[in-house]
């Protein structure tokens, strides 16, 4: 081995090594919600001593208790710090990341498997807040969360709308004239076919765009890039060969913020969902209230009832506050019209959506 | 010459292309800027400055064809994200060089304009391949190279597809040696007369002295080029390379107040000559 290879694989066990750590604090975090202090001096004694216990000839006994005694005082000045645990799909770096760091600043920001995961956590009370996508403008609804939202306690309290921007990353010091491969998710590289055909790269399918980027980092696959977020790139030192390479001009997921209890404030959109009897007329009697009572409407949506096959639910979006005289009015009407509803609550408006 | 089949005169309409707001062979149109990206201050410095004086196409370059290995070869893709940077932030579209026919995908992703330098003129596999994007492309003449020749290398980037040609002398090599090189102010209405591609003139490399570009300039409005190439540098003693013959952003300015009244003046005359024409 020469010596910039030599460099090339300690920068890259490095980068793990401190992605990791940034793994194991947000386990640290989660660990919180189950115990009465932060401090467990049992289970400290045991992480160190199992530690030593193995047989490393160069990483030394007295510099692995060193090492983890540091971990440790972190990890417990993190959970001393009141950070508020928000949970996204996806790995760190995800759309969901990126929006969850908008919606919810300083706050430690947890990544799970899928978007139900995202949603029991935040009711059995694991988490404390959930961000999830809603819709896409170019894919249309997420009938996944749109389905969980159905069912949920959870109350809405925030929404965001996050432009897409996909970004070519690849490892530092990468030729792009090497690149031939590109991981991500099918749909982002759906999203940016145009620019892989321009560039004769070769789309390689993957579960998750940031998983993509971590990958990468991780492993380094020759002449490889992947597509992702910016925050993938900063968060696993990647370089972006280009930003902005997807094909459409305006494309933007809107994110909602899920919590247990509704929104404190007054807010300034609301959202509710309803199901009518299948009958001539209902849903047009359900609109009109809305029209009478002059409340705009931001969105209309409609999605197959799983529970009850054949029917439908709505989802609507106006402006407005429960709080509000008209609104209230409305829902109250609604209530002897619809043959249920469910009111996911009042909250900003992301005033940049509109 | 016979074997331009896309290229000649033959074809009655001129050719119009629009990069932005501005079209060639339409507009007078003034791309202005670094001779290259050096960094993203310098550049971002020159593009305010080129824009507040009204020019309407950014040149930068990110690669460097340079007579020694051993001058600065350019940023390569840095530079092309600085460029982006710059017309991102001034609005101008971005002419800048490619030289190795394996860039040309990934320069065409951050450029409006793809310039082929002189020593590149008769790199046919470069101007095949950027003969399969779509994107303008900026044909400077061979040094050494008759209008024939060049328009020969006009013909290789049409007949690959792409209809989007831009001719620009930049001087050729005579014996004279008090400038770099020599001007060739007669290839615009030669070329108008051979072909239907827009050209435009280097004042600054045929030049290659400060005190010679504002005068040429002025005759290639006259002698009705459609538009001109010009290197300003906010700091030319600084400049990585070609540091005696870029502008100041005050020069050019002074330069600009004069090119654009005497390019309406030259319009009007032509307009008068054409209805004097149609009445005789």
């Amino acid at each position: 081995m020469k010596l910039d290879e030599i460099r090339y694989k300690i920068d890259r066990i490095d980068r793990e090594l401190l992605v990791l750590l940034q793994e194991r604090m947000g386990l640290a975090l989660r660990s919180k919600k189950f115990k009465e202090v932060v401090s467990d001096p049992g289970r400290e004694e045991d992480l160190l001593a199992r530690a030593e216990r193995l047989n490393l000839d160069l990483v030394e006994r007295s510099f692995t208790r060193q090492l983890l005694q540091t971990i440790i005082q972190e990890s417990k000045r993190l959970q001393e710090e009141d950070r508020r645990l928000v949970a996204f799909q996806g790995e760190h770096g995800a759309y969901g990341e990126v929006a969850s760091r908008q919606l919810v600043s300083n706050g430690a920001y947890i990544p799970c498997l899928e978007f139900v995961d995202v949603f029991r956590g935040v009711e059995a009370g694991d988490l404390d807040l959930g961000v999830v996508p809603v819709e896409n403008s170019l894919e249309g609804a997420v009938t996944q969360v749109n389905d969980l939202l159905t069912t949920t306690r959870l109350k809405v309290i925030g929404e965001i709308k996050v432009p897409v921007k996909h970004c070519l990353l690849a490892t530092r010091g990468t030729d792009y004239r090497e690149i031939r491969v590109v991981y991500s998710h099918p749909q982002a590289l759906a999203q940016c076919r145009g620019f892989l055909m321009r560039n004769k790269l070769e789309p390689h399918p993957f579960y998750d765009t940031a998983g993509a980027a971590k990958m990468l980092a991780r492993e380094s696959p020759k002449a490889s890039a992947a597509i992702a977020s910016r925050l993938s790139a900063e968060l696993y030192d990647l370089d972006i060969i280009k930003e902005g390479i997807e094909d459409g001009s305006s494309n933007s997921t809107r994110f909602l913020l899920l919590s247990r209890d509704s929104y404190p404030g007054k807010g300034d959109k609301t959202s509710i969902i309803f199901a009518v009897p299948h009958e001539a007329g209902q849903l047009y009697d359900v609109l009109r209230l809305f029209a009478e009572a002059d409340i705009n409407l931001t969105r209309i949506a409609s999605m197959p009832r799983r529970s009850d096959p054949g029917n439908y639910s709505f989802f609507l979006d106006f402006e407005g506050a429960l709080q509000d005289e008209k609104v209230a009015n409305v829902m109250a009407r609604m209530e002897e019209l619809a043959i249920g509803m469910k009111v996911l609550g009042s909250y900003p408006a992301d005033s940049s959506s509109q | 010459m016979k074997n331009l089949k896309l290229a000649s005169r033959e074809r009655e309409e001129r050719t119009v292309i629009q990069v932005g707001d501005v079209a060639f062979g339409r507009d007078f149109v003034v791309m202005a800027g670094p001779c290259s990206v050096e960094s993203e201050m310098q550049t971002l410095e020159a593009a305010r400055a080129v824009k507040a004086a009204g020019a309407d196409i950014l040149r930068g370059g990110a690669f460097k064809p340079r007579t020694s290995p051993y001058s600065f070869q350019g940023l390569g893709l840095q530079g092309l994200k600085i460029l982006d940077k710059a017309r991102r932030e001034t609005g101008l579209p971005i002419v800048t060089e490619v030289l190795d026919p394996r860039d040309v995908s990934w320069v065409a992703e951050f450029a409006d304009i793809l310039q082929i330098g002189t020593r590149n003129m008769q790199n046919f596999s470069l101007l095949k391949e950027v003969g399969t994007t779509q994107l303008p492309v900026l044909l400077k003449r061979g040094m050494f190279s008759t209008l024939e020749e060049w328009l020969n290398c006009a013909e290789y980037i049409l007949s690959e597809g792409n209809p989007n040609v831009i001719l620009c002398e930049r001087g050729i090599r005579t014996f004279e040696n008090y400038t770099r090189n020599t001007l060739d102010l007669s290839a615009v209405p030669a070329i108008k007369e051979l072909t239907h591609l827009p050209i435009v003139i280097d004042p600054t490399h045929s030049t290659g002295r400060l005190s010679l570009i504002p005068p040429m300039s002025l005759a290639a409005v006259a002698a009705g080029a459609d538009g001109l190439l010009i290197e300003v540098h906010h700091d030319p003693a600084q400049a990585l390379c070609d540091a005696d013959q870029a502008l100041t952003p005050r020069h050019f300015e002074t330069l600009m107040r004069q090119l654009r009244p005497l390019h309406g003046f030259m319009r009007t005359l032509a307009d008068e000559t054409a209805k004097t024409a149609a009445t005789a």
